[in-house]
């Protein structure tokens, strides 16, 4: 008899089991974050499982943005996409049209979640705003500033303000280039990004109607001073050989450029703080950061903030959708956010984590860190630094970083800023047509 | 000829499956990009609009895409020229009976079993600007310091040169292939009666590979026009300001990097009516003049 019982309890127990493993719901990140950051991820979500035992969190690296946002289109539209998807921040205007994704104020709403809006960081929140409502979820926010060698730097006998000019870095480079410490004074991909957050600095807008936001944008603001004065300093550097080229696109070069000491000054995401501080740890060398150079005689505007955000895709039973919703909240609470920033440099997307950190001393032991804070802080909230909405996005960049090769291959800065415009004008205006039926 | 099948019907169900499979993988796709190039499109094709010929009147009259279209040309005229003339003569010291012969066959034949990412990475480390070691060494022995990857004639130059070499081993094995069957005695007879070898070359050997050059042409050709995407992804992206942006390149970044299946699709119509163009033009003329042996 005892051991009848003991085989029926057994099984009971058994049973009850699969039943609480059958009631797990599965959940599907995907994001674009590859080296260490992967790890960081998966420790994240990790966490996340432990603590909500009826969720199960599969995490994939789909490989770079494009890549990513290109996948989850796909299988968006084959019915078999991931619950939640990491986009960069050019892809919004994408992803709120293509229709896929639910808006995330909506889901959050629905689900009865409480957020303390007041406590994010806006700049960050209104990247992804779209009509007054919260589209995705910021998550891995980041901005451009200037890296140094300061070993370096002191011995050309040169310091850098807090705030350089664009002269400033000519009169940096060539000293340190001088002094024959260095093979180039500075470097950063041959990319967009730095060129949008010139504008931004520059109180430019990227595009028309409001950088975008009051409507769709028809024209880029390629034919202003602003984006000459950029190009010009850009082809300055090059001819002066004080830039050094490393290549389209190409982040690792430029990193390596600077942290192999080849190059004194590096600008680049705020995401490499901790990348850049290791390196320069491991080689006996002092890293030192400072803002974004602007041009002297402009006014500094502050940078827009990058990097890219969490959305969930629409087409998932209810309870799968909460559970998206949950883990993307989750991922910006308050020991999650400081988490990642340290490990990272992305900017901790709370006031909260931000007061924490400062009464620990963590920016006066780590300063860089600070830099990129108080660089974001310190910018405006207007239209140009809330960042361009594009649906043609990839395409822009394209088009400008083209215009910055020809520039730099001896074209004609004017003729190469007006040959992308006309290009990419016309790619803005057939969307808006697409979209819009006119 | 009287039919050897035993039934009318035999001979068309053989033939079904490679008929069914040709129509899934190339004749449906080939009708696909047909109607998608005329329509504009987003998301994957989400949302799309009829535009008539509207991406053929664009293509046309883009400076960019004609551009392409000259860089794609001039590729494949440096591929093809460069690539026969340096693997046939490659060729015809590897096919003299000399020891070794077999490990540098090999040897010459080894870069054709790198994949295109491979190799594209070999040179990008060879030929980086700042820290590869042809720019260390050149620095050091004669104190300059080239953009090879990003600079204008320099990265057109890499990328043929890295393409020519890529596809070698390719061209290199059917040139032995058609050298040996070059037949001996013809040779000899033209020796014995006083021939030099470079006559004997010319006048003997030359128009006995012709049916093989003729087709290394034509997979050069093709090779150029589609095989070197890899190496230009890997090398220069398309750049710098187009300069290395071939056909099929510029349709990578119409189709996956842009979002514009629909523009993509034309632009694949417009590749497979050259290509298409191409292989009948040269099989109509230079197929007389091909010496088939015999």
């Amino acid at each position: 008899m005892k051991r009848v019982l003991m085989v029926v309890m057994l099984s009971l127990l058994v049973v009850s089991g699969l039943v609480v493993a059958q009631e797990k719901t599965e959940i599907i990140l995907w994001h674009a974050m590859s080296g260490t950051r992967e790890l960081q991820i998966q420790r994240m979500v990790d966490d996340f499982n432990l603590i909500n035992p009826s969720i199960n969190v599969t995490v994939e690296y789909k490989g770079s943005y494009r890549d990513t946002l290109t996948a989850a289109q796909a299988a968006a539209i084959a019915g078999t996409g991931p619950h939640v998807l990491h986009s960069f921040e050019v892809g919004t205007q994408q992803n709120v049209d293509m229709g896929i994704y639910a808006i995330a104020e909506d889901l959050i709403d629905r689900f009865g979640i409480v957020i303390p809006w007041d406590d994010y960081l806006a700049p960050a929140l209104n990247y992804y705003k779209l009509d007054g409502k919260q589209a995705s979820f910021p998550w891995n926010s980041s901005n451009s500033i200037l890296y140094y060698n300061k070993t370096l730097l002191d011995a050309a006998g040169v310091t850098m303000p807090r705030e350089p000019s664009f002269e400033d870095i000519v009169a940096i480079g060539q000293a340190v280039m001088s002094a024959g410490v260095a093979e180039a004074g500075i470097t950063w991909p041959t990319h967009s990004w730095f060129f949008e957050q010139w504008m931004a600095e520059l109180g430019a807008d990227l595009v028309n109607n409001d950088n975008g936001r009051s409507g769709y944008a028809t024209e880029i603001n390629l034919d202003g001073v602003e984006a000459a004065t950029i190009m010009n300093w850009w082809k300055e550097l090059y001819d002066k050989g004080i830039w050094a080229n490393p290549g389209r696109e190409n982040w690792s070069q430029a990193r390596q450029n600077f942290t192999t000491q080849r190059v004194a000054m590096l600008i680049s995401s705020t995401s490499d703080v901790n990348l850049t501080e290791n390196a320069a740890f491991a080689g006996g060398w002092e890293v030192g950061t400072a803002f974004m150079p602007v041009p002297l005689g402009f006014e500094r505007h502050g940078v827009v903030i990058g990097g890219g955000s969490l959305w969930v895709i629409a087409d998932h039973p209810d309870a799968e959708l909460k559970a998206a919703t949950e883990l993307v909240v989750y991922l910006s609470q308050v020991s999650q956010d400081i988490d990642w920033h340290q490990s990272t440099g992305y900017f901790a997307l709370r006031n909260t984590s931000l007061l924490a950190l400062q009464q620990e001393g963590w920016y006066d032991l780590h300063p860089n860190y600070k830099t990129a804070s108080d660089q974001l802080a310190e910018s405006q909230l207007i239209t140009a630094t809330q960042g361009a909405l594009a649906g043609v996005f990839p395409e822009i960049r394209t088009y400008i970083v083209d215009a910055a090769e020809e520039v730099y291959a001896g074209g004609s800065v004017s003729e190469a800023l007006m040959k992308a415009k006309a290009l990419i004008d016309q790619a803005l205006v057939d969307y808006k047509e697409l979209m819009t039926g006119s | 000829m009287e039919s050897k099948f035993p039934s009318k019907w035999l001979p068309y169900i053989v033939l079904l499956p490679t008929i069914v499979v040709c129509g899934m993988f190339l004749y449906y796709p080939v009708a696909q990009s047909f109607s998608w190039s005329l329509l504009r499109s987003a998301f994957m094709g989400l949302r799309t609009m009829y535009v008539g010929t509207q991406n053929y009147v664009r293509l046309f009259t883009s400076p960019a895409y004609l551009e392409s279209l000259w860089v794609t040309l001039l590729f494949a005229g440096g591929i093809v020229g460069l690539g026969l003339s340096i693997s046939l003569a490659i060729a015809l010291l590897a096919n003299r009976k000399v020891r070794f012969s077999r490990i540098y066959r090999i040897a010459l034949i080894w870069p054709y079993a790198l994949s295109p990412a491979v190799a594209g990475t070999i040179w990008l480390f060879l030929f980086n600007p700042t820290a590869g070691i042809v720019n260390y060494v050149l620095e050091r022995t004669i104190g300059i310091s080239p953009d090879w990857v990003t600079s204008q004639p320099l990265a057109v130059f890499l990328v043929i040169t890295a393409a020519v070499w890529k596809n070698l081993g390719y061209n290199i094995v059917f040139f032995l292939a058609g050298l040996q069957n070059v037949p001996g005695q013809v040779l000899e007879a033209a020796r014995i009666d006083g021939a030099s070898s470079w006559r004997c070359f010319w006048r003997i050997t030359l128009p006995l590979l012709s049916p093989t050059a003729f087709f290394l042409l034509i997979m050069n050709m093709i090779y150029a026009f589609f095989g070197t995407f890899g190496l230009i992804d890997v090398l220069t992206k398309g750049g710098p300001a187009g300069a290395t942006n071939i056909l099929i390149y510029n349709l990578y970044r119409d189709a996956f990097q842009h979002n514009k299946w629909g523009l993509a699709a034309t632009q694949s119509v417009i590749l497979f009516v050259m290509v298409v163009g191409l292989t009948l033009i040269q099989f109509r003329t230079t197929g007389k003049k091909v010496h088939y042996g015999g």
